[in-house]
C-alpha cells in the first residue's frame, strides 16, 4: 500500500511538470496557432539557466530570475522565426519548432555537457515532512506549493488584466481584436512569452527532482502533448487536470507493471479519443 | 468640405477571385454615406480593404489625408477607425464589461460611463456572457467597443441583420446620437429604404464597382432605382 502511495505521489509530481507544461502549450496552441515542439527545449533551457545563476544570485533568486530569462529567449524566437509563418499552413511552424527543438537541445549539450547535472536545492527541502510518508519531501510540496501559485498567477492574468482578456479575445477571433486597435503582434508576443515562462519554470522544479540533462526536454514534451488532448483541446484546467491524470496514472502503472509506465499514458489517450473525442473538458468540435 | 476618408481603385482579392475592381469613394467630417448594394457586391470587402484586414492589391486609403495604405489593422483602427462587422462578432464566451475591455483606453467623448448611459441595457448586464445577450444588444455591444476608440470614422456593416424593426429602430438612435456627435459614419446596408432614409450620400456597389454615387435624398425618389438594387428586401420593406 505504501509502495503504491509512493509511485503515485512520485506520479502525481511529475504530473505538475506535464501540467505546467501543458499549459504553455496549451496558451501558444489557442492564440498562437503554433503547436510549439520547442517546448520542452526551452524547459530544459529553463532549467540549465538556473542552474548557472544558482551560484551568482542563489536558489531563489534563479527560480524567480531563470524563468524571465527563458520567456526572453522565447521572444526572440518568436519574433525571428514564427512570427513570419503566422497565417500559413499550421505545418510550417510545426516543422519549424520541430528543429527548433533540435536545436535547443544541442546548444545545451554544447553549453553544458551531454552528462546529466545535479541541481541542488536547498538543504531544509531535502527533508521527508514525516518518517512513514518518507517520499513527501519538503521539495515535492515545494514543487505543488509553486505549480499552484504559478497555475493561480497566470489564471488571474488571464481573468483580470487587459493582456489577460485580449488573450482570451484573440483565441476566439484574431481579426476582431486588432480591428478594435489592439497590436497583435504584441499580443502574440506577451502570450507566447507567457507560455515559455512557464515551461522555464516547469524546468527548474523538474531539475530539482530529476536533474538536468539535454533530453530532459524531448523526454517531457510527449507527455505534456497527451496532457493537452487528455485535458481537452482549447481547456486550460484541461491541460491541467490532463498533466495530473497521467501523471499519476504512470506513477500507480510503475508499481504494478514498471515497464508500461510510458505506454499507460497513450491507452489513456486511445481511450478517451475514442470514448470523448473533444477532450475531457475541450470544446465541441475542435477534433469531431 | 475636406475629406476624412478617401479611399481610391481599390482592387482586392479572396485568394485569386477578384472581388473588388478600383472601388473608389469619400467619406468627409461627421458625414453619413451609405455603402448600398445586392449580396456579394463586395461591400464587406470594401470595408475590410478600408481596415487592412483585406488588404487592396492596387489602390490607397487615406484616413484624414494620411495613406494607411499597407499598415497593420490596429494602426488603422487607432488612427481613428471604429469598425463594427458583419454578424456582430462577439467575443462570445467573455462577459460584456471583458468585451469592452478590449479596445485601448482612449481619451474623448466616450468612455465606459458614457457607453453604459446610451445603451442603459448593457450596463444591466455587464457581467453577462456576451453569448447570452439578444441580437439587439449584441448589436449595441459591437458598437460600443468600436465607440470606446473615440473614432472620426465608424464603419458599420449590416447593423440591421436579424434584428426585429423595434430593435433596428433602436439601433439606429443610437447611430444618431453618434452622428450628432459629429462622428462620420460608412454605413453598410441591405435594407437600402432605411439606409437612404439616414444617410447624406449614397453609394451603389455593384460587381465590385461603384455604379452610382449621389445624394441619398436623390436615390431614395427613384423608387425603381432602389428595388434594383436592393432587390426583393427593398421591396419587402416598402
Amino acid at each position: 500500500m505504501e509502495l503504491l502511495l509512493f509511485d503515485a505521489f512520485n506520479g502525481l509530481i511529475v504530473g505538475f511538470f506535464y501540467a505546467l507544461m501543458a499549459l504553455g502549450l496549451s496558451l501558444i496552441l489557442g492564440l498562437n496557432s503554433v503547436i510549439n515542439f520547442a517546448h520542452g527545449g526551452f524547459m530544459a533551457l529553463g532549467g540549465y539557466l538556473a542552474f548557472t545563476l544558482v551560484p551568482i544570485i542563489g536558489f531563489w533568486g534563479a527560480l524567480i530570475l531563470a524563468p524571465f530569462a527563458a520567456a526572453a529567449l522565447g521572444i526572440l524566437a518568436e519574433r525571428g522565426l514564427i512570427r513570419p509563418l503566422y497565417g500559413r499552413d499550421p505545418l510550417y511552424s510545426l516543422l519549424l519548432t520541430f528543429g527548433l527543438a533540435l536545436i535547443l537541445e544541442d546548444i545545451t549539450r554544447t553549453v553544458w555537457g551531454a552528462q546529466g547535472l545535479p541541481f541542488a536545492i536547498p538543504n531544509f527541502l531535502n527533508h521527508p515532512l514525516n518518517n512513514v510518508y518518507f517520499f513527501v519531501t519538503g521539495y515535492r510540496v515545494f514543487v505543488v506549493i509553486v505549480t499552484a501559485i504559478a497555475t493561480a498567477g497566470l489564471f488571474a492574468v488571464l481573468r483580470f488584466t487587459r493582456l489577460g482578456i485580449c488573450i482570451r479575445a484573440g483565441n476566439a477571433d484574431l481579426e476582431t481584436v486588432a480591428s478594435l486597435g489592439v497590436n497583435i503582434y504584441f499580443l502574440r508576443g506577451a502570450n507566447f512569452a507567457l507560455g515559455i515562462l512557464l515551461a522555464g519554470l516547469a524546468g527548474i522544479l523538474a531539475a530539482g527532482q530529476l536533474g538536468l540533462t539535454p533530453t530532459m526536454g524531448s523526454s517531457l514534451i510527449m507527455p505534456s502533448f497527451v496532457a493537452i488532448i487528455v485535458g481537452g483541446a482549447g481547456s486550460l484546467i484541461g491541460s491541467l487536470l490532463g498533466g495530473l491524470i497521467i501523471g499519476v496514472a504512470a506513477g500507480i502503472t510503475t508499481a504494478y507493471f514498471p515497464s508500461a509506465s510510458e505506454v499507460v499514458i497513450y491507452l489513456i489517450m486511445a481511450f478517451v479519443l475514442m470514448v470523448r473525442p473533444r477532450g475531457l473538458l475541450g470544446q465541441e468540435g475542435l477534433f469531431e | 468640405m475636406s475629406s476624412l476618408l478617401e479611399a481610391e481603385g481599390l482592387q482586392a482579392y479572396y485568394g485569386k477571385s477578384h472581388i473588388l475592381h478600383g472601388v473608389s469613394l469619400t467619406v468627409a467630417e461627421g458625414e453619413v454615406v451609405t455603402l448600398l448594394g445586392r449580396n456579394g457586391a463586395g461591400k464587406t470587402t470594401t470595408l475590410r480593404a478600408i481596415m487592412g484586414l483585406t488588404p487592396p492589391r492596387e489602390g490607397h486609403v487615406r484616413i484624414g489625408g494620411v495613406a494607411v495604405t499597407g499598415w497593420p489593422t490596429h494602426r488603422i483602427a487607432q488612427s481613428g477607425v471604429g469598425y463594427v462587422p458583419e454578424g456582430r462578432r462577439m467575443f462570445r464566451h467573455l462577459t460584456v464589461e471583458e468585451n469592452l475591455r478590449v479596445p485601448p483606453p482612449t481619451q474623448g467623448r466616450w468612455s465606459l460611463t458614457a457607453i453604459f448611459s446610451l445603451f442603459p441595457r448593457l450596463a444591466e448586464r455587464r457581467t453577462s456572457k456576451a453569448g447570452r445577450l439578444s441580437g439587439g444588444e449584441q448589436e449595441m455591444l459591437a458598437i460600443s467597443r468600436a465607440l470606446l476608440l473615440n473614432p472620426r470614422l465608424l464603419l458599420l456593416d449590416e447593423p440591421s441583420q436579424g434584428l426585429a424593426p423595434v430593435i433596428v429602430d433602436e439601433v439606429m438612435r443610437a447611430v444618431q446620437r453618434m452622428r450628432d456627435e459629429g462622428t462620420a459614419i460608412l454605413l453598410v446596408e441591405q435594407n437600402a429604404i432605411l439606409a437612404l432614409a439616414f444617410a447624406d450620400r449614397a453609394y451603389v456597389l455593384s460587381d465590385g464597382a461603384i455604379t452610382h454615387a449621389g445624394p441619398a435624398a436623390e436615390l431614395a425618389a427613384d423608387s425603381e432605382k432602389v428595388k434594383a438594387l436592393a432587390g426583393a428586401r427593398a421591396s419587402r420593406a416598402a
